[in-house]
């Protein structure tokens, strides 16, 4: 088994001249490299960190924050090999049509193309974060052997399903740096170069081509990377920060000209115990509340969303919401529970009550956003400043669908919900995050509109690409992972002709 | 007949009285004090709950006799008014809790028309 080269140990000013110089190491950069080691180029993939995770190379996440609190930004991601699937959950579950629409309701909402152009990737991201055979919401009879699926009206919410990650033996789920060492070791004209920093993004005199790549190591060492492309897949943050730092040519940051880089962040707030389920017959399959390994070895988990349809004519957001823990009613909420079935002519002597969770989708903001702050970190490269927003519109838009679905329970005679927060300061109180940065670089097939054009290449710069979850302009609530996974293959399909 | 069989006639029909008696007398239910509004709180099934429950349902809710005044002009029994309001999206929130606008109204007159229990 051979090393990865290190750039510690190349000579200093070293000038490596690849094909494509692939920014970051996470599941968008290994999965855009793997992809286009196939393509008969020279790929060079330049990740931050080692193998494994190392204090000081994750001290250069660190940054500030300011609006509402919000995980320290060398918290919510990892600086190594594999990037932050080192620390994923492994939930997958595929983007919606609508996530993709235009929507009035929703200002800033819409990618430049539909679902359908992503779609033909699917299958080979899910191959690749190793989530088993594609069967989401065309489960069919597949998880009904795990239970029944709980019974709703007519109305705004289904039952629709998460699928994880795994990698062989059942170790869940896929880290994207260990699970692929070897084929990037492996991989014909592909090298992986460890402990490589870009530091900056020279662009040519007029600024519109990337010259040349600035690579630093917290050695000391010095490089220089002269592709004929580049793609950052750095994640949203780093992605900004990268561009806005390269400031020497284009002075508000590369890419920059229309103020976009570093605005409309986002991540799905994960608030808990946002209401209690009372099932009346007490029988929720544990489908429902633990992830469930059905008959085509595919590990699955129930969860609630909003229609599309539903979202479309109320005008709201996405989400996705899980059951929990179980939960014992107070006599308050008991007496609820008993007067509900009784008058519904239900009988409700076994009925048991769970708490509810949810990964909610946030409306796109321009002032949530990441700039450079005045601190530099141990390369000399300024910090990154979170301002980070929530709306209350985002909260309402979630207990909206709650309601609906708490009506269709009722309507189903199948049990009922409480909802738990009304206030802002109540939500926040329970708010935890998913780590899933997002929108930093958006997309649009209109410079005045988006940071990259629809094939995800930098408007105006010629060779300059961006992957991963920093290109989506609408969220949706899905996981991102297979997502960008599937964006990137989509981008690796683009950069084989332009390399060709 | 048998001495046995008519032993058994008899238990059977003492059974029977004791069962009427108990109906008829309401000598195991819970009592509570007659109110101008038993023909509705008489479709609840265990006012205890209700009562409890209709006491933050009433905070949003007219007074007493407008109560009874809605839900008899509607007319229909408290069971097929809860099974149909979900349906037609005509539900109520009760500190955080969505139930039938019916079951709220129902539980809230049990609660308003029921004095507070001495202390």
């Amino acid at each position: 088994m051979s090393a990865f080269q290190d750039a510690r140990t190349l000579p200093r000013d070293t000038v490596l001249t690849p094909d494509l110089a692939i920014v970051g190491g996470g599941p968008a950069g290994i999965a855009l490299a793997l992809a286009m080691a196939q393509a008969g180029r020279s790929i060079l993939l330049l990740e931050s960190g080692a193998e494994s995770f190392e204090a000081p190379t994750q001290k250069l996440y660190e940054g500030g924050e300011s609006g509402v609190p919000y995980i320290a930004l060398d918290g919510g991601r990892l600086r190594f090999l594999g990037g932050s699937t080192n620390h994923w959950g492994g939930w997958c579950r595929p983007l919606d049509e609508i996530d993709f629409e235009r929507r009035d309701t929703l200002p800033h909402s819409g990618w430049p193309f539909a679902r359908s152009e992503i779609e033909p990737y699917f299958a080979r991201a899910q191959a690749l974060v190793e989530a088993g055979p594609w069967i989401y919401d065309e489960s069919g009879t597949t998880v009904s052997e795990k239970g029944p699926v709980l019974q709703l009206g007519t109305g705004g919410v289904y039952t629709t399903w998460f699928q994880f990650s795994k990698t062989l033996g059942g170790v869940l789920p896929t880290h994207f740096g260990e699970r692929y060492r070897e084929d990037l070791k492996r991989a014909p004209g592909l090298s992986p170069l460890l402990n490589a920093n870009v530091t900056g993004i020279r662009l040519s005199r007029d600024g519109g081509h990337v010259d040349r790549l600035d690579i630093a190591t917290l050695s000391g060492n010095r490089l220089t990377v002269k592709p004929r492309c580049t793609v950052l897949a750095a994640g949203a943050i780093e992605n900004a920060r990268l561009l806005l730092a390269s400031n020497d040519v284009m002075k508000a940051g590369v890419g920059n000209g229309n103020d976009l880089v570093g605005r409309f962040f986002a991540d799905h707030p994960i608030p808990r115990n946002v209401a209690t389920l009372v099932v009346f017959d007490g029988k929720l399959a544990p489908i429902y509340s633990n992830s469930q390994t059905v008959a085509e070895g595919a590990v699955m988990r129930a969860a609630l969303s909003p229609r599309q349809e539903f979202l479309r004519v109320q005008g709201l957001a996405g989400s996705l919401t899980t059951v929990e823990n179980p939960v014992k009613l107070d006599a308050f909420g008991t007496a609820t529970v008993v007067t509900t079935a009784q008058a519904l002519g239900v009988e409700a002597s076994s009925a048991r009550a769970f708490s509810l969770g949810c990964g909610m989708e946030m409306a796109p903001d321009p002032e949530r956003r990441i700039t450079l702050g005045a601190e530099r970190d141990a390369l000399g490269m300024p910090v990154s400043n979170l301002h980070m927003t929530v709306s209350d519109d985002d909260f309402a838009h979630f207990r909206q669908t709650l309601a609906e679905l708490g009506r269709q329970l009722l309507a189903a005679k199948a049990g009922m919900i409480h909802l738990t927060y009304r206030q802002r300061h109540e939500w926040m109180a329970g708010m935890d995050w998913g780590n899933h940065h997002l929108g930093t670089t958006r997309m649009s097939a209109d410079p005045k509109r988006g940071v990259v054009d629809a094939d995800s290449k930098v408007h105006g710069i010629a060779n300059l690409y961006i992957a991963g979850s920093s290109v989506f302009p609408t969220y949706g609530s899905s996981n991102p992972t297979l997502n960008l996974v599937a964006l990137t293959l989509r981008l690796a399909d683009r950069l084989k002709k332009v390399l060709a | 007949m048998k001495r046995r069989n008519v032993l058994a006639g008899l238990a059977i029909a003492a059974a029977g009285l004791a069962t009427g008696a108990a109906w008829k007398f309401r000598l195991f239910g819970k009592h509570y004090p007659r109110t101008p509004y038993d023909d509705l709180l008489g479709q609840i099934t265990d006012r205890e709950p209700a009562i409890l429950f209709g006491r933050a349902a009433a905070k949003s809710l007219p007074d007493t006799a407008s109560l009874a005044a809605d839900l008899r002009r509607d007319g229909r029994t408290l069971a097929i008014r809860a099974a149909a309001e979900p349906v037609a999206g005509r539900v109520r929130e009760v500190d955080g809790w969505l139930v039938p606008q019916s079951v709220a109204q129902y539980a809230a007159l049990a609660a308003l028309a029921t004095p507070p229990a001495a202390p």
